[in-house]
């Protein structure tokens, strides 16, 4: 059955921010030029110009979209489901970090870690498992009740390589781009879409032995100055000053458990260091 | 007898995280942990007590002769004062 969300929630206000129209787009946001491949953001607006796609958000206008001749238009999702999502959810007030993450028992567990650092690959490693997806590649936060992290259902499709898809036996989809050597594919346990609280943030690193460690004290704090794009649009796009960066940072430390999952990324261990993600998830973070 | 450390306030930041403290300057971004006997001393620059009562005050908690630490007390106090954590009066 469909998920329908509530008019008055979080993601139904980002579904009607997000709500897509076509039409001329300027070269300027509120007197700024935007040059090719540049972007613009106020805390009201966000303009963004890419290769034949320019692409304009205006609080309570959603998107404008214009097509120039020579566009790849198989990007224009992603673009939209990328940077322009990041730039609407920061505008309204939630952040978006680089992460993907699966669902259990009511929470998310959420792997982050660099561009190729196999986060997708791990989720349908996981989905295997029996683990549903959460989200890919970007995980939106709702920060609004200062007592919970709430995490907002994924709005992207899964996306695998062909390696990932051998890797994982995911069922392909269609090809991502023309440029792209990508698939999307269907996550093997389903997805979930409501709303639920972060369970843990998991950080994946490239080392010699599978192993996973727990992260106290002022690591967490510092773990999170990691995500520098989606740190500087949120800051940006809220208008955060140094103090107020600093408040969000240390609540986002103090409420959020982390782990440290160190693995080799050879394929001979792929199988091993999914089940310990998997227990990873099943026991709290703990491994006993 | 010397004048109260106080701490800039105004001029940092700071959270705790499980038993360690994060400082960071509003100015410059520059972000300092503090564990164990750090986390103590900064602890006690409260505004009230001197380099002495400070010093006083360690070696009370630690159980040491206020001589033993003092070079510890003070490179404390030098690093965070360079750092710009405490006021300058």
């Amino acid at each position: 059955m469909p998920h329908c969300p509530d008019p008055s929630t979080a993601e139904a206000l980002l579904a009607r921010e997000t709500e897509l129209r076509y039409g001329p787009v300027p070269a300027e946001l509120d007197g700024t030029e935007v040059g090719q491949s540049e972007y613009y953001l106020t805390n009201e607006a966000y303009l963004l110009r890419a290769d034949g796609l320019s692409f304009l958000y205006r609080k309570g206008e959603g998107i404008t979209v214009e097509r120039t001749t020579g566009a790849d238009f198989s990007e224009e999702s992603l673009w939209l489901n990328g940077s322009v999502y990041a730039a609407i959810a920061s505008i309204n007030g939630f952040k978006p970090i680089h992460a993907s993450a699966v669902a259990y028992q009511g929470e998310v567990f959420a792997f982050t870690g660099p561009s190729g650092a196999g986060k997708s690959t791990l989720i349908a490693g996981l989905g295997n498992l029996g683990l549903p997806m959460f989200c890919d590649d970007t995980l939106v936060l709702d920060l609004s009740d200062p007592a919970a992290i709430i995490c907002l259902p994924g709005h992207k499709r899964l996306k695998l390589t062909p390696e990932a898809l051998a890797l994982t036996g995911a069922a392909q989809e269609e090809r991502v781009g023309v440029m792209i050597d990508k698939f999307y594919a269907r996550p093997p346990a389903g997805e979930v879409g409501l709303p639920l609280p972060l369970g843990r943030l998991i950080f994946l690193e490239e080392g010699r032995d599978l192993a996973a460690h727990e992260i106290t004290g002022a690591e967490r704090f510092a773990r999170l100055c990691d995500d520098h794009y989606t740190d500087a649009l949120f800051a940006s796009a809220r208008q955060l000053d140094r103090t107020a960066q600093f408040a969000l940072q240390a609540r986002l430390a103090q409420q959020i458990p982390m782990t440290r999952l160190t693995r080799p990324r050879d394929l001979t261990h792929f199988a091993a260091s999914v089940k310990l993600a998997a227990a990873l998830v099943r026991n709290e973070g703990k491994l006993t | 007898m010397s004048k109260a450390i106080s701490k800039a306030t105004g001029q940092f930041s700071e959270t705790a995280i499980d038993d360690e403290i994060v400082v960071m300057h509003l100015v410059s971004g520059e972000f300092f942990s503090l564990t164990g006997t750090g986390r103590e001393l900064w602890l006690l620059i409260d505004g009230s007590r001197n380099r002495d009562a400070i010093l006083a005050a360690a070696a009370a908690q630690y159980g040491a002769q206020p001589a033993e630490i003092a070079g510890d007390v003070d490179a404390f106090l030098a690093k965070i004062g360079a750092a710009g954590f405490l006021d300058a009066n």
